[in-house]
């Protein structure tokens, strides 16, 4: 088939396959934006110019020299934002902003299943005209392909338009985002041509189920039900969460050094385990939903979602993936900060008692650096969830739509629009409800693993006159102050119930604005549609 | 014969196209009535019009000495609900649900309680000779099947007046016969009035009476699809 032809093909087909392409282009642009983000954060230059570290509140090492000066300890005064200037925290920031692609993942890959019957059908019909198979799943593949294309195109005409519009530098020469930045060459073309490439192989991958013939498309359904054996990767990723300390502590007791893989891995692989757990965990709370829904259902609209539930119970792993998946990390962020607020008072209360017991003032410590850190942590967990409710959109309209004839039937017989909206309620807020208690408990529980006290102390000697020579071993104007302080961390009980809220919020929402699209879905003219 | 069901001066259009030009026909409490005509004639809007599925632009729908066609949305459904049973020519069951349970809902819709919902479904299987597929879902079963768990369906709630759109359209003619028969039996069992629409001539000779539509109106000529029979529009 000729380019131009298959060209062609790929972009022939209705209004929701306009939407497909759309969706598809819209979650290419924001995964290539995603990315480059990412790459820009680590390749930050530090600089330590004069100017810059005095405009930071340091002290200038190189004091008179102008220009541009490699910062010697890998800090980067250029910046306002201690997320950048922190050489420890950059690579924080740039994995933060690369996971933020997860949902954006979750929004393509369900884009794809968007008006898919239709398309199937017109693949069929091409078949019916002569093409191949090899030629049909060609047309689908390219799909997707060019719609990434766009997309990604339109992603990087944002990035470049960004690095302009938000070059900002405020009066000492500083910026508050990377604008000075560039990834390098080689990261550019990687995003550019591999998005794309990506999603052409994920739709290949996905159609590896279809049969395309001349008469009709043939689908293989996962006919097994769900197990629960996903509980055992959580188990494994609090495990690996629990072991943390416990290796530290065994490394220290040996003397040897800990090799610098361990604490990513632990860290790392405990937390996808323990999330991929949840995810592919809940296809079996979706089945598990449904059976005690259909037990005790005595409504229609409860019937009908738990019946729905059971009949394709790993839609809901699939559908809730990204929205879990953030709600883990909310929730883990959530421990994190309940962990540093121990921590702070702990220390605090090490310095005034230090303060108290040598007479001098008490002041005291600076946490914003910490707590704004946090906030940023949050505000990404939130977009991670605002995505993530995208992507549930795109299923709930795309149920809505293949459904629509039995819907309109429904209600030319008389079943009243709104039981209709009951079952769409039920059918996602019963797996949504459970899935999302199971996230929050299961991102408290890695944190609970990795700590569950702090420790502070200090043990400090003055000289309780003013001539220090009086103060010698032994002498009775030498005082000796130690204090220890085990602060328990808490759990944060405010905050998990913030996250689930808006996790909760954003699938009521989601609904919501699904169910506007049921009038249309139901309406008279489907009957008649094939 | 007492009329139940009354259609005056309906009109119709889809935008620029008029589907209804002014039908008027009355249809007799028991009576089985056939409504025939080419495709695009009108004859499915007709129905919905008579169901209180859609609101005609002109004309009056009375059932009962009620004119529905005034009637809310919400009353329409209601209506629907208790007295109307439809059948589409796709069953249009709910393709989650069991055989039973799709019998068993618009019981439950009126607040049947389920278990015996479920129990009076069962036995609308029975009478319609699929109780043998009550637990399998519409995708398991055949297309004969489907249609006669979509007839229990709709007669499930014993209504007053059966609306048939096309009953045996996807059906091959063993099983179409299948689907008329116990259509037809039940019906005059039960005393249900049924407007069944159709461009099949022998589907229309199952009816007692047959009007024909051709572009929107009733045709005077008169000369129905079955067995060439005089039409009587009344």
């Amino acid at each position: 088939m000729r380019p131009a032809a298959l060209l062609r093909l790929a972009l022939a087909g209705n209004r929701t396959d306009t939407v497909r392409i759309l969706l598809t282009a819209f979650a290419a642009a924001l995964a290539t934006l995603s990315m480059l983000a990412a790459a820009t954060v680590y390749a930050i230059r530090p600089r330590g110019d004069a100017a810059l570290r005095e405009a930071a509140g340091l002290a200038p090492t190189k004091e008179g020299v102008p220009g541009v000066e490699p910062a010697p300890d890998g800090y980067a005064y250029q910046y306002t934002h201690n997320l950048l200037v922190e050489p420890g925290l950059r690579p924080g920031v740039a994995l933060g902003l690369l996971l933020l692609c997860i949902p954006v993942l979750a929004l393509a890959g369900q884009s794809a299943r968007l008006g898919a019957p239709a398309r199937d059908r017109r693949l069929a019909q091409i078949r019916l005209a002569g093409a191949t198979p090899r030629q049909a799943v060609a047309v689908a593949v390219a799909e997707t392909g060019l719609a990434a294309l766009a997309g990604t195109a339109a992603g990087m005409a944002a990035y470049a338009a960004g690095r302009v519009l938000l070059h900002r530098p405020d009066a000492s020469g500083r910026l508050p985002l990377p604008t000075d930045t560039l990834p390098p060459l080689w990261t550019l073309l990687a995003v550019g041509a591999g998005l794309p490439l990506l999603a052409a192989l994920s739709a290949a991958l996905l159609l590896r189920r279809v049969a395309f013939t001349p008469f009709g498309v043939a689908r293989r359904h996962r006919t097994r039900p769900p197990r629960p054996w996903p509980g055992l990767l959580i188990l494994a990723g609090i495990a690996a969460f629990a072991a943390v300390q416990p290796v530290v502590r065994a490394y220290a007791w040996s003397g040897r050094p800990m090799p610098g893989w361990v604490l990513p891995v632990l860290l790392g692989g405990g937390g996808a385990l323990a999330t991929i757990g949840v995810v592919l965990g809940t296809a079996w709370i979706s089945q598990a939903a449904g059976r005690v829904l259909h037990r005790v259902a005595r409504s229609p609209a409860a019937l009908l979602a738990a019946r729905r539930l059971m009949a394709d119970p790993w839609a809901g792993g699939r559908v809730f993936a990204a929205m879990l998946a953030a709600v883990v990390v909310g929730a883990g962020a959530a421990g994190v900060r309940a962990w540093f607020t121990a921590e702070f008072d702990a220390r605090e209360e090490v310095s005034r008692a230090n303060a108290r017991a040598a007479g001098w003032e008490y002041v005291p410590g600076d946490t914003s650096f910490y707590t704004s850190s946090l906030d940023l942590v949050d505000a990404a967990v939130t977009v991670a969830l605002v995505i993530a409710g995208l992507g549930l959109l795109v299923y709930l309209v795309e149920g809505l739509v293949s459904r629509r004839r039995a819907y309109a039937a429904l209600v030319a017989t008389g079943v009243p629009r709104r039981t209709l909206a009951r079952s769409v309620g039920w059918q996602m807020l019963a797996p949504a409800v459970p899935a999302i208690v199971l996230a929050l408990v299961v991102g408290t529980a890695i944190m609970r693993g990795l700590v569950r006290e702090v420790r502070a102390g200090s043990w400090m000697q003055f000289c309780t006159v003013d001539d220090e020579s009086r103060c010698g071993e032994g002498s009775p104007f030498l005082r000796t102050f130690e204090i220890d302080v085990v602060r328990p961390v808490e759990v944060p009980y405010a905050e998990l119930a913030q996250v689930g809220a808006v996790a909760l919020a954003a699938v009521a929402v989601t609904v919501g604005v699904g169910l506007l699209f049921l009038r249309a879905s139901t309406d008279v003219t489907e009957l008649r549609t094939e | 014969m007492t009329p139940i069901l009354q259609g005056r001066g309906l009109v119709k259009s889809y935008g620029p196209t008029r589907a209804l030009r002014g039908v008027t026909l009355t249809v007799a409490e028991g009576e089985i009535l056939a409504v025939t005509g080419p495709s695009g004639c009108g004859k499915s809007t007709l129905l919905h019009c008579l169901a209180g599925i859609l609101r005609p632009d002109a004309g009056e729908v009375v059932y009962r000495d009620h004119r529905i066609d005034t009637w809310s949305q919400a009353r329409r459904s209601q209506l629907r609900r208790g007295e109307f049973g439809i059948l589409f020519q796709y069953g249009q069951l709910v393709a989650e649900l069991t055989a039973a349970e799709n019998v068993a809902l618009p019981l439950m819709l009126n607040g049947t309680r389920r278990r015996e919902a479920r129990t009076a479904a069962m036995s609308w299987l029975e009478r319609l000779d699929v109780a043998d597929v009550a637990a399998r879902r519409p995708g398991e079963i055949s297309g004969g099947q489907q249609q006669r768990v979509a007839l229990a369906r709709a007669l499930v709630t014993e209504p007053r007046v059966l609306f048939a759109d096309e009953p045996t359209g996807s059906l091959d003619s063993l099983a179409g016969e299948q689907v008329l028969g116990h259509l037809v039996r039940l019906a005059r069992a039960q005393q249900t009035t049924v407007v069944l629409v159709t461009h099949d001539a022998t589907v229309a000779g199952y009816a007692d009476r047959e009007i024909v539509l051709r572009d929107g109106e009733v045709d005077p000529t008169g000369l129905g699809l079955a067995r060439g029979r005089t039409v009587v529009a009344r």
